[in-house]
C-alpha cells in the first residue's frame, strides 16, 4: 500500500534530510508547520485581517506531484490564528473555475458567516471574494474547510486557533498537527466507484482461507453461527472504511511518512499538541510510543485532563494533548488508519534529523456481535472483546440518560435505504472502539471526558428528537431515518430559546462522525459538566444522547462528516426559530 | 414511445427543492445519477466437439438509487460454422429499488439470429434482481412472447473469495418453459440447465481476467426431443476471458 515504507528508502530520506534539503522540503508543505512550533507569550501572528486566495495548482504530494486546491499557494492552507474577544476578518477570493466555500468548523457564528451554500449563503462565485466578519467569542483548536461538493478532498482545508484572552496555551509550546487523506485519483471517481462498486476500496474482505482459520480455531459450529449470520445480512465484518490506503496517502500537516513532519522540543517541555483530523474519510488511532498524552481539551473546549496513551480520533475532531518528553531523543507520532490500511507518521524531536522506530500496522480488527445490535446476546468467540468487558460493567455502571430511552423504528424498517436496524441499540461510550479493546495501554474513551467548567445554560431538556443513522452500502445510499436530504419535506425544527436532547441511533455497520453547525452538543456521558462537542463519533448500532441550547437562529448544517456519506445525502439543515 | 417517455420522465425528476435554499442558491447536496457497464463474461468457449465460440453477457444501467434504466445483453457466435450470431437476449428494462437489496425490472426484449432474414422473436419481460441472504447474486426473469409463450429464467453468481483478488464462481442457470411453443420448437417444463466455474484474477477491479469450464444439459421434454432429432442433450467446455466493467 502507499504508506509502507521500504528500510532503505527510509535510510535515504534520513542522510538527505540536511539543512538545504529540509529547505527544500519547507517549500512543499504549509510555512506553519514548522519545526519549532509556537512558545507562550509568543506574539500572535495573525494579521488584523486575514485574506486568503482558493487556487488549484500542482504541488508535490508525498512523492508524486498533484493538484490539490490551495489555500494561499499551500496545502493544507494557512493556520488561522485568532483571538477570543476580537472580531475576526476573513476574506476568501475563489480563484478556481467553480463556486467554493470555507465553513469554520466548530466556530460559534452568526448564520449568514458560517459558509455552507445552500444553508448560509449562496457560496463564493469564481472571481468573487466574500468578506467573512464576525465576533470570535470562543477559544481553542478548530479547523476551516470548503462545504462545496468534494472540495475538502482535494485539500481545500486548514487549521484555525483561537488564543484565549490571556494567550496562555497552558504549556510551553504547541504544535499543530492536521491529519488528512490525500488521493491522486478524482474525488468525483472516487464517489462513483463507491456508487457503482461496492467494497471497492477494501482489500481486506475475508477469503476462504479466513473461513478456514476460523475453523480450526473455535470450531466448525461456531464459524458457521457467526458466518451465517453476517450472510443472512449481508454484511461484511471488514467492511471498515469505504476509502481507503489502496488509494489514501496519509499525510500530517501536509507531508507523508517519508517526509516525515518533526515538531522541535526541549527535554523537560510541555508541548501541547493541537491535533486536528482533516480528512475526508479516516479515522485515526495516535498514539506517541514512550510518551503519555494528557488530554486538555476535546473539540476546542476544555476538559479535566485525562491522562492516556493513546485516542481514536474521528473525522473533524479535534484533541489537545499535552505530552512532556524528559529524555533528549525523537519519538514517533504515529496516526494509523482505524481499517489499519495505512498510516502517517511525524516525529518529536529534539533536534532536526533525528528519527525513532516506526511501529508495525495492527491487524485488521473485525466487527462482532454488538456492532449488529445484539450485544445482549451471549455469543462466544467473537472478535469484538469489549462485550465481555461491557457486560461486566453493566452492573455497576450509573445508568445514563439514553439507557432509558425507548428506541423506536419507522414501521418496518426505514425503507430500501437502509439495509439494515439495529435491534437493540445500547450505549457504547465506554468502548474504545474497534480494533483498541484488548491493546495493553490506556486509551481515551468518550465516558472519560469531563467538561472543564459547567456551561450558561443548565437547565434540563423539554424535547426529545430522535434520528436514525441509516445506510445501504450496496448502493451507497446514506441517510437519516432511511431518507436522503433531497427526499426530506423540510428541515428538522428546533423552537428559539428551547432546551432539547437529541437522540442519536445508528442504524449502520460503520462509524459516522456527525456534525452540528452553529450550537455545541452537550455529551450526555454520566459526567457534569458535560463535555462539548461539535461532532460526535457514533459506533454501529449504538445510541448517544446530547443536550442542545438552541440559541443560534436561523438555518444550520447538520451531517455525517465523512464527506462521501455527506454527499450520498446524510445531510439535513436545522432551522432554529 | 409516449410509454417510454414517460420512464425517462420518471428516472429523471424534476430536481425537487428540498425547500431549505433561497431561489437563487444552490442545493447544499444533490441526487447522483451514474451509470455502469459490466461485462460479467467476455469469453472464448471451446466445447467437447470442438467448436469454438464468442460469447457475451453484458449489463448496463443508468440512473439514480432507486430508478434505473437497464440493459442486458447475452449471446453467442459460434466460428468458423458460417451461422449468424446467435443474440439470446437483448433487453431494455425500468427498474425501481423496492427493497435494500431487491429491485424490479421491466422493459421488452428481443431474441435470435442476427442476420437478415430471420424474424426476432419479441418479448415483454419482468425481472426481480438483487442479492439474496448470504451472497447470492440473482436475477430472475419471466417473460412473454408475442405468441403468448411464458418462458422463465433463473440466474444465480456467487463468490469465494480466494485473496483479495482472486476468486472462484460458481454460476447456475435454469430455464423453464411454462407453456410449449410450436413456431419456437420450446416444450413444457425445465428445459436447461447451465452450471459454470469460473476463476478469476483481478488485474485491477475493473479488468479482471478467467479461465473456467461449463456444463449444459437440457432437461425434460426439451432433452426428450432433442434425442428424437438425435441431437446432443448435453455439452461440457471450457472459457478463457474476461470480467470487465466501466
Amino acid at each position: 500500500m502507499n504508506n509502507s515504507i521500504d528500510p532503505s528508502r527510509r535510510q535515504f530520506v534520513k542522510s538527505a534530510l540536511t539543512a538545504a534539503s529540509a529547505l527544500a522540503l519547507a517549500k512543499v508543505a504549509p510555512v506553519w508547520a514548522s519545526p519549532q512550533g509556537r512558545h507562550f507569550k509568543d506574539s500572535v501572528l495573525a494579521t488584523d485581517e486575514v485574506n486568503l486566495t482558493i487556487a488549484r495548482k500542482p504541488l508535490l504530494i508525498g512523492q508524486k506531484v498533484g493538484r490539490p486546491i490551495t489555500i494561499n499557494g499551500q496545502m493544507p492552507g494557512p493556520l488561522i490564528r485568532l483571538r477570543e474577544g476580537q472580531p475576526a476578518k476573513l476574506n476568501v477570493t475563489n480563484k478556481l473555475m467553480e463556486d467554493t466555500s470555507v465553513h469554520w468548523h466548530g466556530i460559534i457564528l452568526p448564520e449568514n458567516m458560517d459558509g455552507v451554500p445552500g444553508v448560509s449563503y449562496e457560496g463564493i462565485k469564481p472571481g468573487r471574494t466574500f468578506k467573512y466578519r464576525y465576533d470570535v467569542q470562543q477559544s481553542g483548536t478548530y479547523w476551516y474547510h470548503s462545504h462545496s461538493g468534494l472540495q475538502e478532498q482535494l485539500g481545500h482545508l486548514g487549521p484555525l486557533i483561537i488564543d484565549s484572552k490571556d494567550g496562555d496555551i497552558g504549556a510551553d509550546r504547541e504544535h499543530t498537527v492536521i491529519l488528512t487523506d490525500w488521493t491522486f485519483s478524482d474525488p468525483n471517481d472516487v464517489f462513483r466507484k463507491l456508487k457503482v462498486a461496492e467494497g471497492y476500496y477494501n482489500y481486506h474482505k475475508r477469503t476462504l482461507f479466513d473461513t478456514f482459520d476460523d475453523i480450526r480455531q473455535q470450531g466448525l459450529e461456531k464459524t458457521w453461527q457467526e458466518r451465517e449470520m453476517w450472510g443472512r445480512m449481508r454484511m461484511s465484518p471488514r467492511d471498515i472504511a469505504d476509502v481507503t490506503g489502496s488509494t489514501y496517502t496519509y499525510l500530517m500537516n501536509g507531508r507523508d511518512s517519508r517526509m516525515n513532519w518533526s515538531g522541535l522540543f526541549k527535554p523537560g517541555e510541555k508541548v501541547r499538541l493541537r491535533i486536528i483530523n482533516g480528512s475526508a474519510m479516516s479515522f485515526f488511532d495516535v498514539r506517541i510510543p514512550g510518551l503519555e498524552m494528557t488530554v486538555v481539551a476535546a473539540d476546542g473546549q476544555p476538559v479535566q485532563p485525562v491522562t492516556i496513551d493513546e485516542f481514536r480520533i474521528g473525522v473533524a475532531e479535534a484533541y489537545d494533548v499535552i505530552v512532556q518528553p524528559r529524555e533528549s531523543k525523537a519519538y514517533t507520532l504515529f496516526a494509523e488508519s482505524f481499517d489499519r490500511s495505512g498510516f502517517v507518521r511525524g516525529t518529536l524531536t529534539p533536534e532536526l534529523g533525528l528519527e525513532a522506530p516506526i511501529p508495525e500496522l495492527r491487524p485488521v480488527p473485525e466487527r462482532g456481535m454488538a456492532a449488529m445490535g445484539m450485544a445482549n446476546m451471549k455469543m462466544e468467540g467473537m472478535t469484538e472483546g469489549s462485550m465481555s468487558s461491557m457486560k461486566s460493567d453493566m452492573s455497576t455502571k450509573q445508568p445514563l440518560p439514553v439507557d432509558n430511552i425507548q428506541i423506536d423504528h419507522a414501521n418496518g424498517g426505514h425503507g430500501p435505504g437502509a439495509a439494515m436496524i439495529a435491534k437493540n441499540p445500547v450505549s457504547r461510550l465506554d468502548e474504545p472502539g474497534l480494533g483498541l479493546e484488548n491493546v495493553d495501554h490506556r486509551v481515551l474513551v468518550y465516558s472519560d471526558l469531563k467538561g472543564a467548567h459547567e456551561w450558561p445554560d443548565t437547565r434540563e431538556p423539554e424535547r426529545t428528537i430522535q434520528l436514525h443513522l441509516t445506510g445501504n452500502m450496496e448502493r451507497y445510499m446514506w441517510s437519516f431515518d432511511g431518507k436522503k436530504f433531497t427526499e426530506v419535506d423540510g428541515p428538522i425544527q428546533f423552537n428559539e430559546g428551547e432546551r432539547l436532547r437529541l437522540v442519536l441511533v445508528n442504524d449502520t455497520m460503520m462509524d459516522h462522525p456527525i456534525h452540528l453547525h452553529g450550537m455545541w452538543m452537550e455529551l450526555e456521558n454520566g459526567h457534569y459538566p458535560r463535555p462539548r462537542k461539535h461532532t460526535i463519533s457514533v459506533k454501529p448500532s449504538e445510541k448517544v444522547s446530547l443536550l442542545i441550547s438552541a440559541d443560534a437562529h436561523g438555518s444550520w448544517a447538520f451531517h455525517c462528516h465523512l464527506l462521501y456519506h455527506m454527499k450520498a445525502g446524510m445531510f439535513r439543515v436545522v432551522n432554529v426559530s | 414511445m409516449k410509454n417510454f417517455l414517460l420512464l425517462l420522465g420518471g428516472l429523471f425528476p424534476l430536481i425537487a427543492s428540498a425547500g431549505h435554499a433561497k431561489d437563487d442558491w444552490p442545493e447544499p447536496v444533490s441526487d447522483h445519477y451514474t451509470g455502469r457497464v459490466l461485462f460479467d463474461r467476455l469469453e472464448i468457449a471451446r466445447t467437447n466437439q470442438h467448436e469454438q465460440s464468442a460469447v457475451w453477457d453484458m449489463m448496463a444501467w443508468y440512473g439514480g438509487d432507486y430508478h434505473r434504466l437497464v440493459f442486458k445483453t447475452e449471446g453467442e457466435n459460434v466460428q468458423n460454422d458460417g451461422a449468424p450470431t446467435d443474440i439470446e437476449k437483448a433487453e431494455l428494462l425500468y427498474g425501481y429499488l423496492v427493497s435494500p437489496f431487491w429491485s424490479i425490472q421491466a422493459g421488452v426484449g428481443a431474441r435470435g439470429e442476427l442476420s437478415s432474414d430471420s424474424s426476432f422473436e419479441h418479448y415483454a419481460v419482468l425481472s426481480f434482481s438483487g442479492l439474496a441472504p448470504y451472497w447470492f447474486e440473482m436475477d430472475n426473469s419471466l417473460m412473454v412472447n408475442e405468441e403468448g409463450d411464458i418462458q422463465l429464467r433463473s440466474e444465480t453468481e456467487y463468490e469465494w473469495r480466494l485473496s483479495q483478488t482472486a476468486y472462484l464462481q460458481p454460476r447456475v442457470e435454469i430455464t423453464a418453459n411454462v407453456t410449449d411453443s410450436e413456431k419456437y420448437r420450446r416444450e413444457s417444463g425445465l428445459s436447461n440447465l447451465r452450471v459454470g466455474l469460473r476463476y478469476r484474477q483481478e488485474i485491477s477491479r475493473e479488468f479482471a481476467p478467467y479461465i473456467g469450464v461449463y456444463w449444459n444439459q437440457a432437461l425434460g421434454n426439451t432433452a426428450d426431443r432433442l434425442q428424437r432429432e438425435g441431437r446432443q442433450t448435453h455439452e461440457t467446455g471450457i472459457v478463457v476471458g474476461a470480467r470487465v466493467w466501466f
